[in-house]
């Protein structure tokens, strides 16, 4: 069956115009939202991402405590008072407060590497495909300098050459973590450079700047997108393992830091690190259903189903 | 003076048989508001000719070896990259082969219309915006208003091949070069695009250089023929002439390949052989093997574009008036 908006040009207009306010707006980006509406796990990890982020965010107005006041016996488990439903942990802190308060620093961090993988994966790896021969070379081999080293040591270094804090954190997790999203997108600028768009986008005299930028990267986000989102997850675990190993920073709540405060005590009271965990879990979880849905909604060929 | 004149240009490509010749010593001009066809096989060098014009030639591998592009007397091979991203869209401008590649399927058609005409004029987004919606109501897209608003993909291949030729045309070129503009649309909508080339070239005074393979379309479009074969030109003439009485034997062939109607013709007719490839081009004429008058001095030596009595050809063959 033929599109109903290809109606030959010679036809006249009036009997058209419904059909293309019907058809109005149809940007791979909504597009794309329609596909994402309809997958169900990707809706539920949203809503649970949003449960998840309002929490965090607002949680504290609804259950007012310091994360780090001591404000009951150690090792409380939940349930037992009505005034600490988490429990306490091994100095008798609250845990539910803690969780709270340590949602808000953990998403931070996750979301700020993400951005800053991003940010310099795209620009590598944009520069590398587009412009191909001795940048790619030169930005290719450091591009695998950086693949090659122990991620999680090298975060480690930079984390004690410059002292914890959420930003060094994130800035750590960030410059492990883009050599993938550079491949990514050099792989998709090396793909796209070579449509007929880009050369009819020279042809009407764009210089290469506009042609990157407005051409070629709206063109290869969709893949981009999908990383970034798994990015998040990524780096929220990233920044546990950091905090478990002691790594984390000392004066801001985050759930690592919950885990690695409490591991010594794991065979005493499982409430302290099992709580925290399954808040991770949870966020990352989340965060990967998103990252799955936006790929299928991305993807043309599963767009039929 | 010619408005183009593109003069013994000779465009080089290394590839991994070594250095192949893509265009050797080509040479054709157009005039303003005329239409100048240019015909041959795939490889034969038409879309290098048309990208060598816009500047387009990836480099490396490619190289303009020698040569000149004029247009306007101002020569192109020279121009720095700032001037070419100059001309480009405002004095030359190109229509592609495949309408439905050479939009962005990211961005409304009226939006990248209007960035065309915002890279080359002074004027702002909203101008720009109403112009592109002028200028598809131009190209003949019904509702222009609404359909400015479209995505490439919402549109029919006729349709995108229409908005191309309105972005092309958004700065009134001097040169449109259109590059197969119909061979990928159907019958009756390439007979629709062939009117509006037309009624552009009327209204807007510009050289068309069309480049086909389809017979059908230079005699429909094109006021005079560029033949081109494995790099080279080998005819060039009125288009009238070229279809009537075509000299070289790669040209005969051409014109007899196209099928008539009401002809008792049982079987499509072809000519032999295919074009060598670039490679392994000999010192001589690149049809010898493929043609039926080929003597030893044609594979011995390359012959001249000449007029040898009717129309310049490049063929020892019709110079010794064998055929």
């Amino acid at each position: 069956m033929k599109d109903p908006t290809t109606v030959p040009a010679s036809e006249g207009a009036e009997p058209q115009d419904d059909l293309i306010t019907r058809y109005k707006a149809q940007s791979p980006a909504s597009e794309a939202w329609r596909m994402f509406r309809r997958n169900i796990p990707a809706l539920a990890g949203t809503v649970m991402l949003a449960i998840i982020v309002l929490a965090t965010l607002y949680g504290t107005f609804l259950y007012n405590g310091d994360p780090f006041d001591i404000v009951w016996a150690p090792h409380e488990p939940p349930g037992a008072t009505a005034d600490f439903p988490l429990g306490t942990d091994y100095l008798g802190r609250d845990l539910l407060a803690g969780i709270l308060t340590g949602g808000g620093p953990t998403l931070a961090v996750g979301a700020a590497a993400a951005a800053i993988t991003m940010l310099i994966g795209i620009t590598l790896g944009a520069l590398s495909g587009f412009y191909g021969g001795w940048v790619d070379n030169l930005l290719m081999r450091f591009t695998e300098f950086f693949q090659v080293l122990p991620a999680l040591l090298f975060a480690m270094v930079l984390v004690t050459l410059f002292s914890p804090s959420l930003w060094t954190i994130a800035i750590a997790i960030g410059v492990v973590s883009w050599p993938q999203t550079a491949r990514l997108t050099r792989a998709e600028f090396l793909k796209i450079k070579e449509l007929e768009y880009v050369t009819a986008a020279r042809a009407i005299g764009a210089r290469n700047k506009r042609i990157i930028w407005t051409v070629i990267l709206p063109n290869a986000m969709p893949p981009l997108i999908v990383s970034a989102t798994l990015t998040i997850g990524v780096a929220i675990l990233f920044e546990a393992g950091l905090s478990f190993l002691g790594l984390g920073d000392p004066n801001v709540m985050s759930w690592g830091l919950m885990i690695g405060a409490n591991r010594d005590y794991i065979l005493d009271a499982w409430w302290p690190v099992t709580f925290p965990g399954l808040a991770i879990f949870f966020t990352v979880f989340s965060v990967s259903l998103i990252g799955d849905g936006l790929n299928d909604a991305f993807n043309p060929k599963l767009r039929e189903r | 003076m010619a408005l183009l004149e593109i003069e013994n240009l000779n465009v080089t490509f290394n590839t991994r048989h070594g250095k192949v010749t893509a265009l050797d010593s080509v040479s054709m001009h157009v005039n303003a508001g005329e239409t100048l066809g240019v015909v041959g096989e795939s490889g034969c060098g038409k879309s290098i000719t048309a990208l060598s014009v816009m500047g387009l030639i990836p480099m490396p591998p490619g190289r303009i070896a020698g040569g000149e592009i004029r247009l306007n007397g101002e020569n192109l091979v020279t121009a720095s990259d700032a001037r070419m991203r100059q001309l480009r869209g405002a004095e030359v401008a190109m229509i592609f082969q495949e309408p439905m590649t050479s939009l962005n399927p990211v961005f409304t058609v009226g939006d990248q219309i209007a960035e065309a005409i915002m890279l080359h004029q002074n004027v702002s987004a909203d101008r720009a915006f109403k112009d592109a919606v002028a200028l598809l109501d131009r190209v003949g897209i019904p509702s222009p208003d609404s359909r400015a608003r479209n995505y490439p993909h919402q549109l029919s291949g006729g349709m995108r091949q229409r908005v191309m030729i309105a972005m092309a045309v958004s700065c009134r070129p001097k040169v449109l070069i259109a590059d197969e503009p119909t061979t990928a649309l159907d019958v009756t909508v390439q007979a629709q695009i062939f009117d509006l080339l037309n009624e552009i070239q009327r209204d807007f005074g510009a050289a068309i250089i069309m480049i086909t393979h389809d017979m059908g379309a230079i005699s429909e479009m094109a006021d005079r023929v560029a033949v081109m074969y494995a790099g080279r030109v080998i005819e060039e003439a009125r288009a009238d002439d070229v279809l009537d009485t075509p000299q070289h034997p790669y040209a005969r062939g051409l014109i007899s390949c196209i099928p008539a109607l009401g002809k008792d013709d049982t079987e499509l007719r072809e000519i032999p052989g295919v074009v060598p490839p670039l490679h392994m081009l000999g010192a001589g004429c690149a049809f010898a093997d493929r043609c039926d008058y080929a003597q030893e001095r044609c594979r011995r030596e390359k012959p001249a574009l000449v007029n040898h009595g009717h129309h310049p050809a490049a063929c020892h063959a019709v110079e010794e008036g064998r055929i």
